[in-house]
């Protein structure tokens, strides 16, 4: 199956960005990457596969992007905050709460789960982008679920008096 | 908690699983507190405003293709317009015919420039 490199971009550019934006905690920056995959796209040959292979190949240059970005963090110096930590409104709270317990996970469980949650990707994608097998896609899903929820039990418990969607949508 | 709730997550995730092994997970309050709180974390994960940056993302990419599309059509008007006005479309003709002639009176004189009379 050939593969449109503008068609790729329209069906994944929301997913990739919401893949980035929890990966690497900025919205600039998952802008950024996001054209930045799209940039690496153009400059290769698409591989003729099924929609799911494709989709798998895509988020695998994504999750190396991501990688690349926080070993060239990790080299720079961290830069002194200029807001007080505790001035944050109650959302922002949760939401780095949500971004430091995520960066406790494990590399590969932190990923395969945000190209579950954020992108919306099936276990057999995220199995082509991460070189697993669907199996273990699935036993990682539930080990990263297994220790947000402990992470982030005072959130989660807040968020079950609230109505909500199978989704995770907003009512 | 233990790999029985593995079924759980597959059901959340809309990724086949055996109904038998749901059925048990769900017969326990720890699965159907586990199923919940899979829920919740969804909603708590998932940045609120996060379509919203999504579609704001698009709209930005979206501004400098309207203005340019804003530019091509002025510029398609004008010169569509210079176009049609070369082309004739108010043909130049003769001038009419006079229907009536002035005769200057016969006392007319002509008076040097700067001079009123």
């Amino acid at each position: 199956m050939t593969v449109d490199p503008e068609a790729l971009f329209v069906a994944n550019q929301h997913r990739l960005f919401r893949y980035f934006r929890r990966a690497v905690g900025q919205t600039d920056t998952a802008r950024d990457l996001t054209q930045d995959v799209f940039l690496r796209v153009s400059r290769t040959a698409i591989p003729k596969a099924g929609e799911a292979e494709v989709t798998g190949w895509l988020f695998s240059i994504a999750r190396n992007l991501a990688l690349d970005h926080h070993r060239k963090r990790l080299r720079r110096p961290n830069p002194v905050a200029l807001v007080d930590d505790n001035s944050r409104p109650p959302t922002q709270d949760v939401d780095f709460a949500v971004n430091e317990a995520l960066a406790r996970l494990d590399d590969l469980d932190r990923d395969v789960f945000l190209m579950r949650e954020m992108a919306g990707l099936g276990y057999q994608e995220i199995a082509g982008a991460c070189g697993l097998t669907p199996d273990a896609v699935r036993s990682r899903i539930h080990r990263a679920r297994l220790e947000l929820r402990r992470q982030l039990a005072a959130p989660i418990a807040t968020r079950r008096t609230i109505p909500m969607r199978h989704s995770g949508r907003e009512p | 908690m233990s790999d029985t709730h593995e079924v759980i997550s597959a059901f959340l995730d809309d990724e086949p699983f055996d109904p038998s092994q749901l059925a048990e997970a769900l017969s326990e309050p720890a699965g159907r507190a586990f199923l919940l709180d899979v829920l919740a974390l969804r909603h708590v994960v998932q940045p609120q405003g996060g379509h919203q940056a999504a579609a704001s993302e698009q709209q930005r990419r979206r501004a400098p293709l309207k203005a340019l599309i804003a530019a091509a059509a002025v510029f398609v008007a004008l010169a569509g317009g210079y176009f049609v006005g070369q082309r004739g479309g108010v043909a130049p003709t003769d001038a009419p015919p006079a229907t009536r002639v002035v005769e200057a009176p016969a006392a007319w004189q002509d008076v040097p420039a700067g001079r009123i009379r």
